[in-house]
């Protein structure tokens, strides 16, 4: 019996998608598009700009699926930075072909797995700790991490957007970054192999 | 920079942190240092997931079915090899060539036939179970759409906005409801065709910073109820729709159409 879409690992619905199955590519949509869509959302604050990034995205995996490695790297990982970078090269106004161009130069291949993202419950687990940790950070740290991350915004930039020292931003970024490690540092631990 | 980059380092480098000179001395060594290298990759996606510290937000429905359309449209055409019958011929069979010749040109024009049926039988399937897909997902989406309309409705702080036409403006009507806590906006109501080269796009007026845009419209349309998700905690002022160059814009442009206000402490 085949097993339903929705329990197939990544790594064999790309090699569907490489097949030319669509309903392979709606499965990983349906799987990630969530995830990206909300921070898309976030960087971009239009909605519109978002779905085209979202579907931009995905038409690029369906076009280029023979490059994923799976037993390199990791689809949500890869998904995430492509469609951060493409945000942030947007909310920085630069034409449509130097985003495509930029997103490009950031192979699959080199992007380790993070754990097992493929799995809905697994996946729910990490953004609620993750929540719960920057929720628990100091308010100017995760407003330091989320200029960074959000807006794409050097810490020279941040400081001067907050009106604080450069070194206290350092201060914060660092600080709030190794909170959050530790969050996957011990996700890599409840699943060991997949780091 | 001859010196490993400090895992530290590594962390806001993904994350887009570091400064120009900074960045740059990271990078002329990760080019160098294979250890590195593997230690700002295996960075780039731990920061990367910091994006799931957002709680996930489904997309319109519309995404996944323009995303479908467009992956048929470029779907190279199936080509569909039969291999060809070969036909071992001894010299005892020779009186049979003519026979078998008729045999395969007749043979060849009914597999023809029976191919080509085939083929278009498959063709209609696959269109149909593309259609038949499109039908599901929309009606799951309209489903979803009708919970969280009323999951937003019996929420604390949700604010009802209706949105009127502007003194002189075409017709139309939207209404919004909105939680700034939750961060969620659902609206529905229809709007005319925009004019040639225009949209007509929907704005949240928030009470500090700029105008979010939530939606473009480019035809004349009936919308469902659709949820959109913004960062949470953004007051709102009013909503809008506002006319703009065709496609929409980064920020508003043109003479607002329609407008509500948020009544404050709603």
């Amino acid at each position: 019996m085949t097993a339903p879409l929705q329990q197939v690992e990544d790594s064999s619905l790309v090699e569907r998608i490489m097949a030319g199955d669509e309903n392979a590519l709606a499965a990983l949509y349906d799987r990630y598009a969530g995830m990206l869509f909300a921070m898309l959302v976030r960087i971009l604050r239009d909605a519109s700009a978002a779905e085209e990034v979202l579907q931009d995205l995905f038409l690029q995996l369906w076009r280029g699926a023979s490059r994923f490695d799976a037993s390199r790297g990791s689809m949500a990982a890869w998904l995430l930075v492509i469609g951060r970078n493409r945000a942030l090269s947007r909310l920085r106004g630069k034409a449509r072909h130097e985003i495509l161009a930029d997103s490009e130069e950031f192979s699959i291949e080199a992007v380790p797995s993070p754990g097992n993202l493929e799995n809905d419950a697994a996946r729910a687990q990490l953004m609620q700790r993750l929540q719960g940790a920057m929720a628990a950070l100091p308010s100017e740290q995760r407003e330091a991490v989320e200029l960074a991350y959000f807006e794409g915004m050097t810490q020279t930039e941040i400081a001067a957007r907050v009106g604080c020292p450069l070194g206290t931003v350092k201060s914060r970024v660092r600080a709030a970054m190794q909170t959050l490690k530790q969050v996957f540092d011990d996700e890599s631990t409840r699943q060991p192999g997949r780091l | 920079m001859n010196r490993h980059v400090n895992p530290e380092d590594s962390d806001l480098y993904a994350l887009g942190a570091l400064d120009g000179t900074e960045m740059q001395e990271l990078e002329a060594h990760v080019r160098s240092c294979a250890e590195c290298a593997r230690a700002v990759d295996e960075a780039r996606q731990r920061v990367a997931l910091l994006a799931l510290a957002a709680p996930a937000v489904a997309p319109p429905a519309r995404v996944k079915e323009a995303l479908l359309r467009q992956v048929r449209a470029e779907r190279v055409p199936e080509v569909h090899r039969s291999g060809a019958a070969k036909v071992e011929r001894g010299p005892r069979f020779l009186w049979l060539t003519p026979v078998f010749g008729v045999a395969a040109v007749i043979f060849a024009a009914l597999a023809a036939g029976i191919w080509m049926k085939d083929a278009r039988d498959n063709r209609r399937i696959h269109e149909l179970e593309g259609q038949l897909a499109v039908v599901e997902t929309r009606s799951l989406e309209i489903a979803r759409a009708a919970d969280e309309t009323d999951r937003l409705l019996g929420m604390p702080g949700t604010a009802k906005v209706a949105l009127e036409p502007m003194p002189g403006m075409p017709a139309g009507r939207v209404g919004v409801l909105y939680n700034a806590k939750m961060g969620m906006v659902t609206y529905a109501g229809w709007l005319p065709a925009a004019p040639p080269k225009k949209s007509y796009q929907l704005w949240l007026v928030p009470m500090k910073g700029d105008p979010v845009s939530l939606r473009v419209f480019s035809r004349g349309e009936w919308t469902e109820p659709e949820t959109m998700h913004v960062p949470p905690g953004m007051a709102a002022k009013a909503f809008a729709v506002t006319e703009e160059p065709e496609g929409g814009m980064p920020a508003p442009t043109g003479p607002k159409l329609l407008v509500g206000g948020v009544s404050q402490g709603e």
